[in-house]
């Protein structure tokens, strides 16, 4: 039995679990598959409706 | 990003494959393997040093291709983990030649040819999964032609494009034009190392290139014995040299004349609302090109697109402004259409043809660059991740979901969110991922309760 809670794949997404799981004080095991997070979204150059920094 | 990586509870198991997940909610074991990445993670620094130095470039997929980086790299500057990692199918020591210059250049010591897989179980009572969505492959409408023709790109393409860290630094060049200053390049290249053996026979038989060539073909030539030795090779040297000569002076001149594509066409529902494929709407597809014709027109104020679209779905908070505002100030045009192919024509520039819906005639239309919007279609590997799950898949191949509880899937204590439950943007995706969340941490309190 145990709290700690896995999240697979790095993008916006997975990122965004891990980091409220983790705030909320549980142990994230964050797998990914390439060699660093970020997903598509760090493809991205800007995002809509605010043209802000996708990274 | 940056916070994932040092946050004390989060344990980030980058470049690493879930083999299996045994047991049930709330006791699950999952099997891990984190992939060998020949550099270790604790004494790399993420400096580069070894990138600058290694001599085998690689398509930089990042980049969708429009770029190379080395077979030792990070998959983007800003990466985290920033420990880079050695591509084992293209370093010229591990496919099995003599190299190991980063190994040398690298001041840390990381760098370990020797390096395994490794396996890790670890025990976790929920599992949330983002495993996110590919973009839909434009090879399978033919009459669009994405492979044949050069100028025509995907929006995840067109997205590199126009990002300053991108393959053309943020200037839309078109990729025809790119390929003539590669070519240039590359000749210039060749021809210096050309010329450099064709000094070497000038110096040595006092005569030079053409000269040589004319009496060879004369017939006239006095053949020494010296000269019978290098006569054949210096011919074909010297014959390449002023062909490629000639073709230089063309590609100097047309690469003088390439500017940066200011016509730009956006096809929309590539693969999506389309029944020979994916029947849905991506949803964030014709944001995506409203957003891309905006900051092509912000780079340069010539720029003038058309997004061609059956209708345009602006459903979100500020996206029908944004939708307005792009065409009053961007010099976007919205054409109610449906494209029906893309052909070849002058200048690489492709040719639209398509029934402008309003007007009801058949139009030919000439463009610098197409950009597809393509649909949000599942991972390909889909079937793959939903067996190690164990859990299902819908119709499309996205996780399967039930209307009145979205975040599960069909084992309990898993859980979806973002593009692997369906096609959605990013505020959306990030609204799903906290539901998610918080789905996963009841399974685990529960299962604490109960025990």
């Amino acid at each position: 039995m145990t709290t700690d809670i896995l999240v697979l794949g790095g993008g916006i997404a997975g990122i965004q679990s891990t980091l409220d799981l983790a705030e909320m004080g549980f142990k994230v095991h964050l797998v990914e598959r390439l060699s660093s997070i970020g997903g598509k979204m760090a493809q991205l150059d800007k995002t809509f409706p605010t043209n802000d920094c996708a990274i | 990003m940056l916070d994932v990586g040092r946050h004390p509870n989060i344990s980030l198991l980058a470049y690493s494959e879930l083999t299996a997940l045994e047991g049930e909610a709330g006791d699950f074991t999952a099997t891990v393997v984190k992939k060998a990445r020949y550099v270790d993670a604790d004494k790399c620094t993420g400096c580069g040093a070894c990138t600058e130095v290694c001599p085998t470039p690689v398509l930089d997929l990042y980049n969708e291709g429009h770029a190379e980086r080395k077979a030792i790299y990070s998959w983007f500057a800003q990466g985290i983990p920033s420990t880079h990692v050695i591509d084992p199918d293209h370093c010229r020591v591990l496919t099995g030649k003599k190299c190991g210059v980063c190994a040398k250049k690298c001041q840390a010591g990381a760098i370990d040819f020797d390096q395994t897989d490794e396996i890790v179980e670890i025990p976790v009572g929920a599992v949330v999964v983002a495993t996110g969505y590919d973009v839909f492959d434009p090879a399978r409408i033919p009459e669009y032609r994405y492979t044949t023709l050069d100028n025509v790109v995907t929006a995840m393409e067109f997205e590199r494009f126009l990002s300053a860290s991108g393959p053309t630094e943020g200037h839309v060049y078109r990729p025809s034009d790119r390929k003539l200053k590669q070519e240039k390049i590359a000749l210039e290249k060749s021809q210096t190392k050309l010329a450099k053996t064709l000094a070497r026979f000038e110096k040595k038989h006092g005569m030079d290139s053409p000269a040589f060539l004319e009496a060879l073909e004369a017939g006239s030539l006095e053949v020494t014995e010296d000269l019978a030795k290098d006569k054949d090779k210096w011919a074909e040297k010297a014959t390449v040299f002023l062909a490629g000569d000639d073709r230089l002076a063309a590609l100097a001149q047309e690469v003088a004349l390439v500017k940066t594509a200011t016509k730009i066409a956006f096809i929309q529902c590539v693969g999506s609302r389309d029944l020979r494929f994916y029947p849905f709407c991506s949803g964030y597809c014709c944001m995506h090109a409203i957003k891309e014709a905006i900051i092509a027109h912000e780079h340069d104020n010539d720029t003038q697109s058309v997004i061609f679209g059956m209708d345009i779905r602006a459903v979100g908070k500020g996206f029908e402004e944004y939708k307005i505002r792009g065409g009053n100030s961007s010099q976007i045009a919205y054409r109610r259409s449906r494209v029906a192919e893309i052909v070849p024509g002058e200048n690489q520039a492709p040719v639209l043809i398509y029934e402008d819906t309003t007007t009801r005639k058949i139009v030919r239309e000439s463009f610098d660059l197409v950009v597809l919007s393509t649909a949000c279609a599942p991972v390909k590997d889909a079937a793959g991740v939903a067996d190690t799950l164990g859990i299902a898949l819908d119709k499309f191949g996205f996780f399967k979901t039930e209307a009145a509880t979205p975040m599960d899937t069909s084992r309990e204590g898993i859980f979806v969110c973002g593009c692997a439950h369906s096609p959605m943007d990013i505020p959306e995706s990030v609204a799903q991922a906290s539901s998610a969340a918080a789905r996963a941490v009841q399974t685990v309190m529960k299962s604490k309760k109960a025990s």
